[in-house]
């Protein structure tokens, strides 16, 4: 298991059996044992002898332009496939969409729960209100509703007041009252903006590694995007794996407003230096173990994704109940 | 019975949630490094493997057909696995015997073991061929059976999650 991040313009090339990136400041080589994606994260151009390279070793390439927004992947061809999967993952869709699509907006709410209780038993009391409503209020009204759009309004709710949770407990220069998607206008913006699209390329990732046909998703709309079930199974790991490093990263003063963003009058970004500490925060989270209780092997958050897609195929071949990941899977 | 193949028998014999999920393709990352040195270890001593149809002959000299396998862990697995490929060999006219070989022997009493397609040995098979097209003709996988040899299969994390 290994990312590599490319944070710099420059080029990639193929070296014999080996990859080098040759920059400004020379030739960077990066031997291609152990990893499983490149991310791409400035202007870096390559040819297709890179890509037929990377397509050989089952490399995957996440392509972003300057400005932290998501191009596109490329994913080396698809090298597990099952009709019987695929025709099943479908028929799911058509018949359990909004039983799938509950079990993920209840994993929201309870790995929410899980992160802001820490908080709550340090002294900060006035989230005991949103705790309640997630625990007793939430589930109900999730309980009720009939279709789909129902229970994206749920969900809308969920994040909107987690999002405005956040002066209770962050440090102040970095709080804020709106989300603001495209472009982040916002330090705050700019954190969630980017490491959610990390978290959701991350989940492309792992889904490739299982049987479920990316493109067919539940919470999501299928039409929405390209790999829409990486949405889907993204959406857990927010609280734990994204907003988790944001809070510590903030807290623990390792990202500063002034030192580590770029802003503009209608924009907000993480300069080079913030990216680098942001994605190396956000990496080791990944790579943060953990003893499963069913499992009883040590499990990364990254592996957990992963296993989120198993379970799914199990809940779609064999009708196993399908409970996304949630904190207490810790031992 | 063409879109049988040796290794379907072997799962079979080893569990039959492994070989229903195997025969729909689902085949998943194996974790644990051991398909990684069942395949380093094909390289290493197979630089015969031949291919007949859809099945991989280890390989093929003088009478016998040779099958390695790093442990004896499953014997009779690996046994009808090798019976599988004689009887195919059979039905295209040619008569050879089985050699199993396991480079670590834990269970059984020696090394090479010669394998017979007899009539009795045949039989078997047939009736073990019959099982297995029933077995994924069904709409799902049978039942996870929790047993010690899960902790080294490539499905234990799909099973056991
Ligand atoms: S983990 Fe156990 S039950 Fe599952 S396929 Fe492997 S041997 Fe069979």
């Amino acid at each position: 298991m290994g990312t590599k991040y490319i944070l710099s313009k420059g080029e990639l090339h193929r070296q014999d059996n080996s990859l080098n990136f040759k920059n400004s400041n020379g030739n960077n080589y990066i031997p291609i044992e152990g990893i499983d994606e490149i991310y791409c994260l400035d202007e870096v151009s390559f040819n297709t002898k890179v890509i037929d390279f990377l397509s050989k070793n089952n490399i995957i390439l996440h392509l972003f332009n300057h400005y932290e927004g998501y191009s596109g992947t490329f994913y080396p061809r698809e090298k597990y496939m099952s009709g019987k999967a695929v025709i099943k993952q479908v028929e799911a869709f058509n018949e359990k969409r909004e039983l799938i699509a509950k079990a993920i907006v209840l994993g929201i709410a309870n790995n929410i729960h899980e992160v802001l209780y820490h908080y709550y038993r340090h002294g900060k009391e006035e989230l005991k209100e949103f705790l309640d409503w997630l625990k007793d209020e939430m589930p109900k009204k999730l309980e009720n509703s009939n279709d789909i759009s129902e229970i994206l309004l749920t969900e809308a709710d969920i994040w909107y007041r987690f999002y405005n949770s956040f002066s209770v407990f962050l440090r102040e220069d970095f709080v804020f009252n709106k989300r603001v998607k495209r472009p982040p206008d916002n330090p705050l913006n700019a954190l969630i903006s980017f490491g959610n699209t990390i978290l959701y390329t991350k989940t492309m990732g792992q889904i490739y590694q299982t049987h479920l046909d990316q493109r067919i998703s539940f919470l999501h709309s299928p039409q929405e995007r390209r790999f829409s079930l990486s949405l889907d199974l993204s959406e857990v790991f927010k609280p734990v794996i994204v907003f988790k490093t944001i809070f510590d990263c903030v807290n623990n003063r390792k990202l500063s407003v002034e030192k580590h963003f770029d802003k503009n009058l209608n924009y907000c970004l993480l300069n080079e230096s913030g990216k680098k500490i942001f994605l190396e925060a956000l990496e080791s989270k990944f790579n943060e173990t953990f003893k499963h209780t069913t499992l009883l092997r040590n499990v990364s958050y990254l592996k957990a994704i992963k296993y989120d897609g198993y379970k799914l195929l199990k809940y779609i071949l064999e009708d196993f109940e399908f409970n996304p990941f949630s904190l207490k899977e810790k031992k | 019975m063409n879109n049988i193949t040796g290794t379907i028998i072997n799962y079979y014999i080893h569990c039959k949630r492994q070989c229903y999920l195997h025969y729909h393709r689902i085949n998943l990352e194996d974790e644990s490094g051991l398909v990684k040195i069942g395949k380093a270890l094909h390289e290493r001593h197979n630089t015969e493997e031949i291919e007949i149809d859809n099945i991989k002959l280890d390989k093929i000299k003088g009478e016998f057909v040779t099958e390695i396998k790093k442990s004896d862990a499953d014997f009779n697995a690996s046994r009808f696995q090798l019976l599988f490929y004689l009887k195919k060999l059979k039905e295209k006219g040619v008569i050879k015997k089985g050699r199993l070989t396991f480079l670590e022997k834990n269970k059984v009493d020696k090394k090479n073991h010669e394998i017979l397609l007899d009539d009795s040995s045949e039989k078997e098979l047939e009736d073990i061929i019959s099982e297995i097209k029933i077995l994924v003709s069904n709409s799902t996988p049978p039942a996870i059976e929790k047993n010690n040899k899960c902790k080294k299969c490539a499905y234990y994390a799909f099973c056991y999650i």
